[in-house]
């Protein structure tokens, strides 16, 4: 005998079951999309896993042993001219400034201060701009063919440019052992200043991002990172995250930046 | 008085009578050409199909169509015993009555002394039922010339039977019969409503739902019977429930038909 609202009961159930696999490609489908989609937007994954490789310390011994003996290096070769270098100095001091080459000199104690560990983080933001301080045997150099061609033509300063170009990514990567060492985050905040204006805005992105999560009050660090940011094409999340930073800081230097980006000036 | 859902389940019900023969462009054919193969002086004629093919629906046609002219015997049942088989035969075909046991030998001598003008016709159905001695016992009766004899056989998937060396070596006419067509599916059901007055069932039955009953049944002619028999029955459920309006009756829902597949077991829900 025929049960008419067990049979329906049968019938509905059977549906569902009928539907299931449509249902379960039309899902997965969606899921493939949507992390496709989430995946290409935000290229954060890649970011995380570029970051965790820095951490994992490979190079520790040298750069103490390569540092100490720069120094000496250094007092040496100004040792060895004693009687020239107060004179020196005192020439030097007000011609530089005024033609932006041997700005270097401030660079050498900051590298000083970077040893001592605890230090003010947005002193540094001046130094900034002589980031080609780092370079000290360099930098010492530069000053003794000042001394000797104070008033010489622009010849010398080209030569400068290219012999700081060259140890860069020597002097990052001590910098980066000693920042491995100590954590500073005005350490990893040079290191993505550096890795900007070398160009390489993905590391200076991820160094950046470093800083950020070992100290979120840094206002350079946002800048750097958004600016690499908008260096990497992601325009978007960069006035996101400088929008969601200036709601928490008020920082004006943001707020310039933000609006450089978004008319366009800044690309 | 019955409803037409109730007339037009009755329609379904699986009876294999001559009566309820449907003619279909394709089975008509093979139909003419098995009434050709028995003229010829053919020994065996093998039919075979899957079950619910119609091959039990042939044998009664044509034992129908066939017995006011000539003697034509049909056993829808195989008779397993060897003796009653003989016994049976000896008493159909040549009028010879047996009390005792009869075995083969003995079978041979009567048929040996009867002689007919035209060779009685012996219609088997269900022969993959019989025992290999008996087929062979039958093939060597076919052998003498004396008896014709139609067997239908299912054809299965593990064993094909046409292989047998001993039917492949007599068997002179094989006819198979094959599961219908959507069309085809559609005109037989149609027909068979409309040769019981049922017009309105018949105009129930869109290509959309003879598309849904043939992809459950395959174009099987017994399941489609089971099938309808049951949606019909449904049908009337639904009325004798009042819930006729709930569906739809100038065609036939796809809820319907897999309710009744359900319930059929056709569908595995």
């Amino acid at each position: 005998m025929l049960n008419l609202h067990e049979l329906e009961q049968r019938w509905l159930r059977y549906k569902i079951k009928s539907y299931l696999p449509y249902l379960a490609i039309v899902l997965s489908v969606s899921v493939i999309f949507l992390s496709l989609f989430v995946f290409l937007r935000e290229p954060s994954t890649p970011i995380t896993k570029n970051i965790t490789p820095i951490k994992a310390p490979v190079i520790s011994p040298k750069p103490q042993v390569i540092l100490k003996p720069k120094q000496p290096q250094v007092e040496k070769k100004v040792l060895t001219q004693k009687k020239e270098l107060p004179q020196v100095q005192k020439e030097i001091i007000p011609s530089p400034r005024s033609t932006n080459k041997v700005i270097l000199s401030p660079s050498l104690g900051f590298m000083k201060k970077m040893q001592t560990d605890q230090q003010p983080y947005y002193k540094n933001e001046h130094t900034n701009e002589n980031n080609d301080v780092q370079i000290k045997a360099p930098t010492v150099t530069v000053v003794r063919d000042d001394i000797q061609h104070v008033e010489h033509p622009k010849i010398e300063t080209v030569k400068k440019i290219s012999i700081t170009h060259k140890n860069t990514h020597n002097d990052i990567a001590e910098i980066i052992s000693r920042f491995k060492k100590n954590n500073n985050p005005a350490l990893s905040l040079f290191v993505a200043k550096k890795y900007y204006e070398l160009g390489d805005y993905r590391q200076a992105y991820n160094y950046a991002l470093i800083t950020n999560q070992i100290n979120q009050d840094i206002e350079v660090s946002w800048i750097i990172f958004t600016k690499s940011l908008v260096k990497l094409g992601e325009k978007k999340k960069a006035i996101k995250t400088l929008k969601q930073y200036i709601h928490q800081s008020h920082s004006n230097s943001a707020q310039i930046l933000l609006d450089e980006i978004i008319s366009g000036k800044f690309k | 008085m019955s409803s037409i859902f109730v007339n037009s389940k009755d329609v379904f019900l699986d009876i294999v009578n001559a009566k309820d023969y449907v003619q279909l462009d394709r089975v008509s054919s093979i139909y003419q050409s098995l009434k050709d193969s028995i003229k010829k002086p053919l020994k065996m004629i093998l039919l075979y199909g899957k079950p619910g093919t119609g091959k039990s629906m042939f044998l009664n046609k044509l034992h129908t169509d066939l017995s006011s002219t000539q003697s034509i015997f049909l056993y829808k049942t195989p008779i397993l015993d060897e003796s009653e088989f003989y016994k049976t035969l000896a008493q159909d075909i040549f009028g010879t009555r047996y009390s005792g046991e009869l075995n083969f030998t003995q079978f041979m001598k009567i048929v040996e002394k009867k002689e007919f003008q035209e060779t009685p016709v012996v219609l088997l159905d269900e022969a993959q039922l019989y025992s290999d001695v008996l087929m062979e016992k039958i093939r060597l009766l076919s052998d003498t010339r004396t008896v014709k004899f139609v067997i239908t056989l299912h054809k299965t998937e593990k064993e094909d039977i046409i292989a047998k060396e001993h039917f492949q070596t007599r068997i002179w006419e094989t006819i198979e019969l094959e599961n219908a067509s959507s069309s085809e599916l559609k005109i037989y059901i149609q027909k068979k409503l409309m040769k019981a007055n049922c017009f309105d069932s018949a105009n129930m039955f869109t290509n959309k739902s003879v598309n849904r009953i043939h992809k459950i049944t395959n174009g099987n002619y017994r399941d489609t019977n089971k099938l309808l028999y049951t949606l019909f029955d449904l049908y009337s459920l639904y009325e004798k429930s009042s819930r006729l309006s709930n569906i739809r009756t100038d065609q036939v829902p796809n809820k319907l038909i897999e309710m009744s597949a359900i319930h059929t077991g056709l569908i595995d829900a």
